[in-house]
């Protein structure tokens, strides 16, 4: 099973939904029949980090940058996944391809 | 890697040969022409602090292209921390010198071509930003001030510019040739036009598929040939040709000496042409440029309210009523207006964001309110300045009145105020003041960077309005809210109707 580190910045003044964000992924993931656990212990190994930035300004990957961690990283902030504007209504298939390019050139994942 | 220093720039602008007019002559040398020289004086302010020790700090950045060191004027951002400290260059330079320095519009179009060049060319396959990249590269090594050059003519704003009588009321491609572009158009009130080395056009206002020929930017030297510049006229600004005192600030005059620049079949090359069609990126081009340049009123008008404030405290004492407590209780409300846009201006800055094209940009919300503050809170610090100067800023008598033999002495000696505050120096104060409350820094805080109406679009635009209206549902109970529901340990519904129950049986205590 691949698990995905789910990371939230505080989300005190968002341009976007946050929650629906993870909503919406973790729904379609399970209608691709794509086992994925999403963990927010920090202390747990996970294979790849999802930061959930309210708005562009990215709070989390300050501090995700200066942890100095190797694990890839998929950052939404506001209407933007990683370096790329997207629209709110894009960011859930701008994430799932981003996740499935990681499960396609890392899995097979067991549980 | 150059960095010159006031007088090193103010000499190299003689290697420049711009046409320019003013009073219906042509002018012969920038530098030499009194009616420009404060605006100049002004904007080589930003070249002389560069070498002081006790502001490099603020006033240089290292080049992210070759990693020198740069007149922070011409780096392209690439942190936050150059953000805030851009900031508190804007807050310095406006302290220095008392008006616009001018140096700030090609600062922000620099950057706002930056990042939308490498925008243009994820999208198209173009070689903008690479063009781009090596200009830049050149602004730095030479540290040219560009002037930036965005605001159209605009003719009749009900019409689109593809759709005006005179196609000239927007600058316009006209020609396109193998190696370069023809261009037409006149943009109006540009900061700093005459004493600059370049200018770079931006489009000033999102563009329609019709309008492609107008979705513009380019480079160019001041003096290229086919560019005309005319200079614009101010509040009181022949006073300067007069005498000293009566300018009120004769060192660096009153705001940024705009001019109309005319460009009459001017011919481009393509290796200075940053965005030649691509109508879809005028909106971003415009944001991101406007963004930069709203955030700045916070700190350089914050400069200027603090040399006000200043200035306004020393008239009162030397009026000898700075103790009186409506005059502490004014001063107060000055200082919290200026540092409330100061605040605006830090937050959007620190709440800044990293483009995809590697430079930071601030957050667009927060310097749209920064602006919006800034044309209606300097109004009025203004406003109190003037009140406890008192109306002599408006009646005091000229310069030349003071030295008649007859009188001047007595005029003197009837404004002397409290001992120890010579009467000239209180006249020069009074006039200080005048020109910063009464002139056009006023109406310059309206519209420079856009009016109150551009930031209010851009306002709404970002407000969040959806995701407010949720937290309002959720306070009103028409949500269910997940965390209540964990305090109260149950679902919602069932925990009013419990609460009904309770009241029916009078019985208070819910848990």
């Amino acid at each position: 099973m691949l698990s995905i580190g789910l990371r939230y910045c505080g989300g005190c003044n968002p341009q976007i939904d946050r929650s629906r964000v993870v909503r919406d992924l973790k729904k379609a993931l399970i209608k691709m029949d794509l086992r994925v656990d999403f963990i927010t212990d920090k202390e747990r190994t996970v294979d790849i980090i999802l930061l959930i930035n309210g708005c562009i300004h990215a709070c989390l990957e300050e501090e995700y940058l200066s942890s100095g961690s190797n694990l890839q990283c998929i950052s939404v902030k506001g209407e933007m996944v990683d370096s790329q504007y997207v629209e709110e209504d894009h960011i859930l298939e701008t994430l799932i391809k981003k996740i499935m390019g990681f499960y396609n050139r890392s899995g097979p994942y067991s549980s | 890697m150059t960095m010159m220093t006031g007088k090193e720039y103010i000499e190299s602008l003689r290697a420049l040969n711009p046409e320019i007019y003013f009073f219906g002559k042509k002018v012969k040398s920038i530098v030499d022409e009194p009616m420009f020289q404060p605006h100049i004086h002004a904007a080589a302010m930003t070249y002389e602090l560069a070498h002081d020790p006790e502001y490099e700090e603020i006033m240089t950045a290292t080049s992210h292209l070759i990693g020198e060191k740069i007149n922070r004027f011409t780096h392209v951002h690439q942190s936050i921390d150059d953000l805030v400290k851009k900031q508190r260059m804007m807050r310095l330079l406006g302290q220095k010198t008392g008006t616009c320095f001018q140096r700030c519009v090609g600062l922000d179009g620099l950057n706002g071509v930056y990042v939308t060049t490498y925008d243009i060319d994820q999208k198209y396959g173009t070689n903008y930003h690479k063009r781009f990249k090596e200009y830049l590269l050149e602004v730095q090594k030479n540290d040219w001030m560009p002037s930036g050059a965005m605001t159209d003519a605009r003719g009749d704003r009900s019409l689109r510019p593809s759709e005006q009588k005179y196609p000239d009321a927007y600058l316009h491609i006209k020609e396109r040739l193998e190696d370069g572009i023809i261009v037409s158009g006149v943009k109006a009130h540009i900061t700093g036009a005459i004493n600059s080395h370049e200018i770079i056009t931006m489009p000033t206002r999102t563009m329609s598929k019709e309008d492609r020929d107008f979705a513009l930017s380019f480079a160019i030297p001041a003096d290229t040939k086919g560019v005309t510049y005319v200079f614009s006229r101010q509040t009181n600004d022949t006073r300067r040709l007069n005498g000293i005192i009566d300018a009120g600030n004769p060192k660096y005059g009153i705001v940024g000496g705009e001019a109309l620049i005319l460009f009459n079949d001017v011919f481009v090359p393509w290796e200075r042409v940053f965005m030649a069609g691509e109508y879809d990126f005028t909106t971003e081009l415009v944001e991101v440029f406007a963004g930069y340049h709203r955030s700045n009123y916070g700190g350089c008008k914050v400069g200027l309210a603090d040399v006000v404030i200043g200035g306004s405290n020393w008239i009162a004492e030397a009026h000898g009523i700075s103790k009186a407590s409506h005059i502490v209780d004014k001063l107060t409300e000055m200082i919290a207006l200026a540092e409330t846009c100061w605040s605006c201006s830090l937050a959007c800055s620190y709440e800044g964001y990293k483009t995809p094209s590697g430079a930071y940009h601030i957050n667009p919300l927060l310097a749209n309110v920064t602006k919006l503050n800034i044309t209606r809170m300097v109004y009025e610090w203004m406003r109190v300045a003037q009140d406890i100067a008192g109306g002599k800023i408006i009646t005091l008598p000229t310069e030349k009145d003071l030295e008649n033999p007859d009188f001047g002495k007595m005029i003197e000696e009837s404004f002397s105020g409290k001992e120890g505050y010579p009467p000239l120096d209180i006249i020069k104060m009074l006039r200080l003041i005048e020109n910063m409350s009464v002139g056009a820094g006023l109406p310059e805080s309206m519209h420079g960077a856009g009016s109150p109406a551009a930031q209010k679009i851009m306002i709404a635009r970002r407000s969040g309005i959806d995701i407010k209206m949720e937290l309002a549902k959720d306070i009103a109970g028409i949500n269910q809210n997940k965390h209540f529901e964990r305090i109260i340990g149950k679902d919602e519904k069932m925990h009013w109707d419990d609460v009904k129950k309770r009241i029916k049986e009078k019985t208070i205590q819910i848990y």
